[in-house]
């Protein structure tokens, strides 16, 4: 019992890292909600840690246009039951530059976040694709 | 019976193009109506709610994120909030972002008393509950149980301004700091800075 004690001590006071999801994987639509289809701004890299007891995410977004484009962003954040454990985040604006790879970096607002999504949406989205549906379930858990 | 249903039919469309039910609203066409309180919201370039929400939301998670912070969430500490000074030209209240982290940090488990302006309402009640000689000795908060709080939050907003016939540029930080109190020490201090254009 005290081992375990002693064990369960090492892995809170290290960090427990979280798989890192790969931008091809598909692992990365199942945490994103972009509202309509972004025609230059996409998501290339997502990874996620909880540290110091709070989740931490750190997203890549990277411009494909030659021109500057306006990002509006929010996470959500959740439970391990798909619950949200924080009040609607407010809508967040970033100016990303022509070709730039712009790396958002976040930490959970509660403790009791273990999970997220990330809303994504740009004035530049084309409405006439359907909104993603049938994401994935959470790669980690 | 085939002919009575081809008659059917149109009718029936266009009882169903007329079923729109009332929304629950009782201004009819005032013009006003309730907007989302967590849009970025883009009227002018003084300070406004997105300035206060995504600011508040900074400090809160950089505070969180500090071993001192979750030591005094353990050891049921107790904070408060000093009164953000304001050294923009413009008029805003201050308590606003205080007020906000002040909840978030609450919702995380962070006890704090009050203090400032809010002391009145609480210095009022304690005497009369104890002076008025209207209630039971033995149900009366005491005075003198107060608790004093062992950290306050402090900080500041500054602006600078610039602006040509073209473009106004509007650069806000904002700084805030928790101290001890009884030492002085600053603990902990962030900053979060933000830039409004106006294109005329």
């Amino acid at each position: 019992m005290k081992k375990m004690a002693a064990i369960l001590a090492l892995l809170g006071a290290t960090c427990i890292s979280l798989p890192v999801y790969a931008a091809e994987g598909g692992s990365i639509a199942s945490k994103v909600e972009e509202l309509g289809k972004m025609d230059y701004l996409k998501v290339t890299d997502m990874r996620a840690a909880r540290r110091d007891n709070l989740l931490r995410i750190q997203v890549t977004v990277t411009n494909s246009s030659n021109k500057n484009e306006q990002l509006y962003y929010r996470f959500r954040w959740l439970d391990n039951d798909g619950f949200t454990v924080w009040e609607e985040e407010p809508w967040k604006p970033e100016l990303i530059y022509g070709k730039q790879d712009k790396v958002i970096s976040v930490v959970a607002p509660t403790f009791k976040a273990t999970d997220f999504k990330l809303e994504l949406q740009s004035p530049n989205n084309s409405t006439s694709s359907e909104r993603r549906s049938g994401v994935d379930g959470p790669p980690y858990h | 019976m085939k002919a009575f249903r081809v008659l059917l039919l149109p009718a029936v469309l266009s009882l169903s193009a007329c079923l729109t039910t009332n929304s629950p609203t009782s201004g009819g066409d005032s013009g006003v109506s309730y907007g989302d309180s967590k849009a970025v919201e883009t009227v002018t370039t003084d300070l406004g709610s997105t300035d206060i929400q995504t600011t508040a939301e900074k400090m809160t998670i950089s505070m969180l994120q500090t071993p001192l912070l979750q030591d005094i969430i353990r050891q049921r500490g107790l904070l408060m909030a000093s009164p953000v000074a304001n050294k923009t030209s413009e008029y805003f209240d201050t308590k606003l972002i205080t007020d906000t982290i002040l909840t978030q940090l609450q919702k995380n488990g962070v006890r704090y008393v009050i203090a400032g302006d809010e002391m009145q309402n609480q210095t009022d009640e304690l005497i009369r509950q104890n002076q008025t000689g209207l209630y039971k000795k033995s149900s009366t908060a005491k005075v003198g149980n107060m608790q004093g709080a062992q950290y306050r939050i402090d900080g500041s907003v500054s602006s600078v301004i610039k602006s040509n016939s073209k473009v106004k540029d509007v650069y806000y930080k904002i700084n805030m700091r928790l101290i001890e109190i009884e030492s002085g020490i600053v603990e902990w201090s962030d900053e979060k800075e933000i830039r409004k254009v106006l294109k005329r």
